[in-house]
């Protein structure tokens, strides 16, 4: 077999090399008596790569571990990305090498192309693993109920691939906290990175300047406000959020946390309670309605 | 908005305390039991008196407090922290030992015991140094000398009375009690209450004995706290008067659930408008407290119900500085002379504050030939600056300020003397 370049062209080229690899890979070679190193050397990974892809799940065929990296390969992923991505999460080498490749499209559909679907699928392995219909409801939400223009979306899936792992009604409440309580809107939310950051910790942030008078819900229709800017909010570090925006301390932070965590779980039993005397026409939800918002 | 909004979008807004939104009444982050229950009520208020309260707050305050005012407002909008007024007339022991294990402490004795220790410590330095200089017979005097001074420098030391136990939980513990229980004789073995309130009772300084009027006395607490100084046991008096009738009612419940029949035959609770208290027995009393009706800034911020900032109550509040005033005249018109009148808010306002006391000063000189004076309280700040936060530039009197670490008060109190 000829012998083929280790280090492999980026791009659309890259992609046909390592598929004329995989398929040179396949081919039996009884002369060399080829082992899966081999089989995984000739597809662009290195002796000790091959090495510790063999070492993950190791109860698994050779064949099932080489579908899998070579698919990962041809979606674009460099050797070392795709070992990383399996090692953190080796069941990945369990799914279907078409689901795989089927998912990828749909991300890339979406608008998560290249190295952002690298960087996404590195971060969030579950993305293949999560259910169709989750995905499509969390794109869904996005942009049907939250108004996301499709460039948004990009945005926010590339910077928080996590939200296609959110259930749609937490990622919902999240959105309608920011842009109800917090008075922010679908742009400043896409450039702070909102979903980066878990919800909790979001609110503990936002309701501690609240109280001490920092932060305040803006008015029906008021445009300027003097709160802090919601990407500071959410990019500083917790001591630096203290210092600067917040001019407090750790130690009264730590407790507000703790009261604010009893406060929010004596109010979901009280909420239990007011839920078993609800009228039925209390509903002011609509599934149906689609308004812009103001 | 229709699609963004819902019964939950409904519900984020109902929980914070911003100002009214398209979305619909916007209530202020109250007490979850009292909070305005938006399904049942027939009219939602449009801006909540719990709003006008804390921009009110914000505006006065911030000038007052300055840079402190973020963390008093934070602590005023946070579940405040309680203290259990230990019932001496209860069986104490069983009680203190619970209260012990949930790692509670009285932070009165604990603050005595502290100040005692430091000042050991100090005279012991002194003695030292003391006996380093001079002979063997000066060494002595010396040491002697400084030791009395150590002593007997602070005033305070021998005034705390020790018989008023208060437990608390420690700094940045919101750990909360669980309701008294009676004991074998029906009495109940503590009182929650903010801690900060035993302040001013404290202040006050209650000797066996003495003859002490609680110009306005309801519900109850501080009280319950001056009976637990004993003055009652064996010649002194205690005068409870509240003008309002059904808040006096629960200050009998409470001597009721709280205090030995034989205590509470020394204990005459009346009814009458406190401005007119001089006309009934004037210059009686050792001491009197003067716990005075005002914004009570804490509710006034987390309570829609009864809240006095709202706007049928516009006047009232704005008459509570006058009515301040004359229920601390009428206080210190009620003193012997040499007796300590003490007077309490549970307000931030310098307006309810040291405006009242000087103005009280002053017109007791001009109008009435009575000289008042101002006692220091300064010593109790020190003793117990560890459990509470204190405001340090009072221009008279001293003020716990409601911080997250120790959110007790707001109290502010402030010790005459009449000469």
């Amino acid at each position: 077999m000829a012998g083929l370049p280790l280090l492999l062209p980026r791009g659309a080229g890259r992609a046909l090399v390592a598929g004329r690899a995989l398929l040179a890979a396949l081919r039996p070679c009884p002369r060399r008596g080829c082992g899966e190193a081999a089989a995984l050397r000739a597809m662009g990974f290195s002796q000790e790569q091959a090495r510790r892809l063999q070492g993950l799940q190791p109860r698994l065929g050779p064949e099932r571990r080489e579908a899998v990296a070579a698919q990962l390969l041809l979606l674009g992923l460099s050797a070392e990305a795709a070992l990383a991505l399996l090692e953190q999460s080796p069941e990945l080498l369990r799914l279907p090498t078409e689901q795989l490749r089927e998912r990828a499209e749909e991300l890339r559909r979406l608008g998560l192309d290249g190295g952002r679907l690298e960087r996404a699928l590195s971060r969030c392995p579950q993305l293949f693993a999560v259910p169709r219909k989750r995905l499509a409801a969390a794109v869904r939400l996005l942009r049907e109920r939250c108004l996301f223009t499709a460039e948004q979306l990009r945005e926010v899936l590339g910077t928080c691939p996590a939200v296609l792992l959110e259930e749609p009604c937490s990622l919902h409440h999240h959105f309608q906290y920011a842009y109800f309580r917090m008075g922010v809107r679908q742009k400043e939310m896409v450039k702070a990175r909102l979903f980066q950051m878990p919800f909790a910790e979001l609110r503990n942030r936002h309701i501690f300047l609240e109280r001490r008078g920092l932060y305040e819900t803006p008015h029906k229709g008021q445009i300027q406000t003097n709160n802090p800017k919601l990407k500071d909010i959410l990019q500083l570090s917790e001591k630096d959020f203290l210092a600067s925006l917040a001019c407090s301390t750790l130690e009264e932070y730590e407790v507000f946390k703790k009261l604010l965590a009893r406060e929010e779980a004596e109010e979901g039993k009280e909420e239990e309670v007011d839920a078993l005397y609800a009228d039925e026409d209390d509903e002011l939800y609509s599934e149906r309605s689609k308004t812009a918002p103001e | 908005m229709a699609a963004l909004l819902g019964g939950a979008a409904a519900a984020l807004l109902r929980r914070g305390p911003g100002p009214g939104l398209g979305a619909g009444a916007v209530l202020g982050a109250g007490q979850r039991r009292h909070r305005h229950k938006e399904k049942w009520a027939t009219t939602a208020p449009r801006i909540p008196s719990t709003r006008l309260a804390l921009h009110h707050f914000d505006t006065s305050y911030s000038l007052h407090l300055g840079e402190l005012w973020p963390s008093v407002r934070a602590g005023l909008l946070c579940e405040q922290k309680y203290g259990a007024l230990l019932n001496n007339f209860s069986a104490v022991d069983h009680v203190t030992q619970e209260l012990e294990l949930l790692n509670a402490t009285d932070f009165v004795s604990e603050a005595l015991q502290k100040a005692q220790q430091s000042q050991r410590g100090a005279a012991a330095r002194e003695a030292v140094r003391g006996s380093q200089e001079g002979c063997v017979q000066g060494r002595t005097v010396i040491q002697a000398e400084t030791m009395t001074q150590a002593e007997t420098s602070p005033p305070f030391r021998a005034s705390i009375s020790p018989k008023i136990k208060c437990y608390t939980f420690p700094r940045g513990d919101i750990t909360r009690f669980c309701p008294a229980r009676p004991d074998i004789l029906g009495l109940l073995g503590y009182y929650l209450m903010d801690a900060a309130s035993v302040l001013p009772v404290l202040a006050l300084d209650v000797q066996q004995d003495d003859l002490v009027l609680d110009l306005c006395a309801a519900p109850g607490g501080k009280t319950l706290a001056l009976l637990q100084t004993g003055l009652c046991v064996s010649g002194g008096h205690l005068a409870a008067n509240d003008v309002s009738i059904s808040r006096t009612k629960r200050l009998h419940q409470i001597l009721h659930k709280y205090v030995p029949r034989e205590v509470r035959e020394a204990v005459s609770v009346t009814s009458y408008d406190g401005r007119d208290w001089q006309d009934v027995d004037g210059g009686t009393f050792h001491k009197v407290l003067v716990d005075v009706p005002c914004t009570t800034d804490r509710h006034s911020a987390m309570e829609e119900d009864n809240n006095i900032f709202h706007k049928r109550r516009t006047k009232e509040r704005q008459m509570l500085p006058m009515l301040q005033l004359q229920l601390l005249m009428a206080g210190i018109l009620a003193a012997k002379p040499g007796g300590d009148v003490v007077y309490s808010t549970c307000s931030l306002s310098p307006l309810q504050n040291e405006c009242v006391v000087e103005r009280a000063v002053e017109i007791a000189e001009t109008q009435f030939n009575v000289s008042v004076h101002v006692e220091d309280l300064s010593h109790l700040r020190t003793l117990f600056q560890d459990t509470f936060s204190f405001f340090s530039d009072c221009r008279l009197g001293e003020l716990v300020l409601p911080h997250l670490t120790a959110n007790f008060g707001p109290m502010y109190f402030c010790k005459l003397r009449r000469m």
